[in-house]
């Protein structure tokens, strides 16, 4: 069942189309990845789908209401983004920031209730990042950091939960650390995921969907042992992928690539000597 | 989740402020070129066998002068805090919404065509001539800044500067064409002053201080205000309607309070520098904590621009002497 419905949507940055007549169904209760090249229009899309850009035309339902009709507030009880690289006052305290998670559930400027005390805490331990609750942001490391940005997002207590790219600049440790947490959030809080990622081995291995795309448009979508082949990766990104499974989990790894534009341009180039000839 | 250190300090910067306002209150109505001792005051204020004189000193000069004085203090402060927090600019100020320029030429403006045919009701006048002007001026700026559907904070402060050096040269351009006595009232007015102080200028800016009550309202938006936009919107904030109305009720406040004490700059960029040090990053602390600074440095400022020179000078022209390296300060550790 869809849960957040793209319907033939347009994106333009100042006056470029990103994308055009694109469709896409988020289904519920799954982890869905965007991957594709730079520049594809997957954080586009990401930011369409949470209302942070708004599409030129086309709509975008969430739990099948129009997402422009609906007041913004009352998205943001249900559905919240984590943008790339979120920045905030390095003196600001990490409690701190997770509590304006808690803005589209508050009504006035008076003190936390019980329950968003109650989430900030579900959201600190959640995210393992109780030990710093008490420091400022700019004392973390990146990956802390991370987790804390997470800690927020989670303290909107939302169904919905887009991320922007969650794992860049961060060490391996903490790029799983953070897709771990992700995971736990779909399996024991029924969440719906979206998120964008560089590494297709992690979109393998904690994707239900795997959603391809280049230049703004979807070349393919389905479970990860259906995009990760070697056809459709040299589709989405032009590269010849080495694809193996891995024997512990069963997901399919890509173990190395070559680039497949030399390639291109060697034919591209013999057609046209061809024509010249 | 009111921290205890935060909310601690907060009482405690709120205590030694008032305080120390109250200090500066009573220094400033005993002393002048006709000092007035304690039981003076009280008796006047009390009607103990009033005297005419004492009466006229306090509640005809003084004490009309420290009420303006608080009031633009507490509205540059709280203004400049709103301004900061919405442009996330730390070195903007009231004077860059254009506020101070439009106000300017509109009371240049005025001098120049109307000051002989109305005569004495011009001191009245003035004041609304001020607010027009300051008014207009921040809507061309609103309007202009405005792209897209939404206000590039940006683009507001580029705006404002370009805004307000266009009516700085008008108001420029015809003062040198006024005679003597007007252009030095205009030049008086231009660097900030209070002396003219009167009752009939307190109520005229006094219904305009209602706006802080949307302000100190929507203060918990403003802790939000320092992350980004698309986290802000993430977050459910309906941001062009919330930035609107911070910034509207900020342009009404300075309005009124330029329109009668002239162009003060450096108070609404001081004070919420000074605030945050005492109080941390919540807006819900430093909204009152800056307009209580900002109402301490221009009692006080006036207070030396009146008693420790020679001859009187103008606020601005004080605040300027502590603003211009304060400036400097914040510019050189910013960098760092």
């Amino acid at each position: 069942m869809s849960i957040l419905r793209v319907e033939n949507a347009e994106a333009r940055y100042e006056g470029n189309v990103i994308f055009e007549n694109l469709c896409l169904d988020v289904i519920k209760g799954k982890i869905t990845t965007i991957i594709g090249p730079n520049g594809c229009g997957k954080s586009t899309l990401l930011k369409t789908m949470g209302r942070i850009l708004k599409p030129k035309f086309g709509k975008v339902y969430l739990q099948d209401q129009d997402i422009n009709t609906l007041p913004t507030q009352e998205i943001a009880k249900r559905l919240t983004l984590l943008p790339q690289n979120p920045i905030a006052p390095g003196e600001l305290g990490v409690e701190e920031l997770i509590s304006y998670g808690r803005y589209p559930h508050r009504k006035n400027i008076s003190n936390l209730t019980t329950e968003d005390k109650e989430k900030i805490e579900w959201a600190l331990e959640i995210t393992h990042t109780l030990p710093y609750r008490d420091r400022p942001l700019g004392s973390l490391s990146g990956g802390q950091r991370q987790k804390v940005w997470l800690a927020m997002a989670l303290a909107q207590d939302t169904t919905v939960l887009l991320l922007d790219e969650p794992t860049t600049y961060l060490d391996l440790a903490h790029q799983l650390d953070v897709l771990q947490i992700v995971e736990n959030l779909n399996h024991h809080h029924q969440c719906t995921v979206v998120m964008v990622l560089h590494d297709i081995n992690h979109a393998a291995r904690f994707s239900h969907e795997i959603v391809g795309m280049r230049d703004g448009k979807i070349m393919a979508t389905g479970s990860p042992h259906e995009l990760i082949t070697a056809d459709t990766l040299k589709q989405i990104f032009h590269i010849d992928a080495r694809i193996m499974v891995d024997p512990s989990n069963g997901s399919p790894v890509c173990f190395g690539y070559e680039s497949a534009l030399a390639e291109e341009e060697f034919v591209l180039h013999k057609e046209k000597e061809n024509v010249a000839t | 989740m009111l921290s205890k250190p935060t909310g601690f300090r907060y009482i405690k910067s709120l205590l030694i402020l008032i305080a120390l306002l109250i200090t500066l209150f009573y220094i400033s109505l005993t002393n002048g070129t006709f000092d007035l001792t304690v039981s003076d005051v009280l008796h006047a204020f009390l009607r103990i066998n009033p005297v005419p004189t004492h009466d006229f000193v306090l509640f005809d000069l003084r004490l009309p002068r420290i009420v303006v004085a608080s009031l633009v203090g507490l509205g540059l402060g709280i203004a400049g805090a709103v301004i900061q927090g919405v442009t996330k600019n730390g070195l903007a100020d009231p004077g860059i919404l254009g506020i101070n320029a439009g106000a300017g030429a509109a009371i240049v403006l005025f001098l120049f065509f109307f000051h002989e045919q109305i005569g004495s009701f011009s001191v009245l006048m003035q004041p609304l001539f001020g607010l027009i002007g300051g008014l207009g001026a921040a809507v061309i700026i609103y309007l202009l800044a405005w792209k897209n559907g939404r206000i590039d904070t940006q683009r507001l402060i580029l705006t404002g500067i370009a805004i307000s050096s266009g009516f700085g040269a008008l108001a420029m351009y015809l003062s040198l064409k006024m005679k003597s006595t007007d252009f030095e009232m205009a030049t008086l007015w231009s660097m900030g002053s209070v002396y003219n102080a009167n009752w009939q200028s307190i109520f005229a800016m006094l219904p305009w201080f209602i706006l802080l009550i949307p302000i100190y309202r929507k203060s918990y938006l403003l802790d939000l205000f320092q992350l980004e936009e698309s986290s802000l919107k993430s977050l459910g904030v309906s941001l062009e309607k919330e930035k609107a109305i911070l910034l509207l009720s900020s342009i009404g406040l300075v309005s009124a309070c330029v329109s009668v004490s002239g162009g003060i700059g450096f108070i609404g960029l001081m004070a919420p520098h000074i605030a945050k040090q005492l109080v941390g990053l919540r807006h819900r602390y430093i909204i009152p904590i800056c307009g209580l600074i900002g109402m301490t440095l221009v009692v006080g400022s006036d207070f030396i621009a009146k008693n420790l020179f020679p001859a009187e000078i103008s606020v601005g022209i004080v605040i300027s002497i502590i603003g211009v390296p304060y400036f400097l300060y914040l510019l050189l550790t910013a960098r760092s």
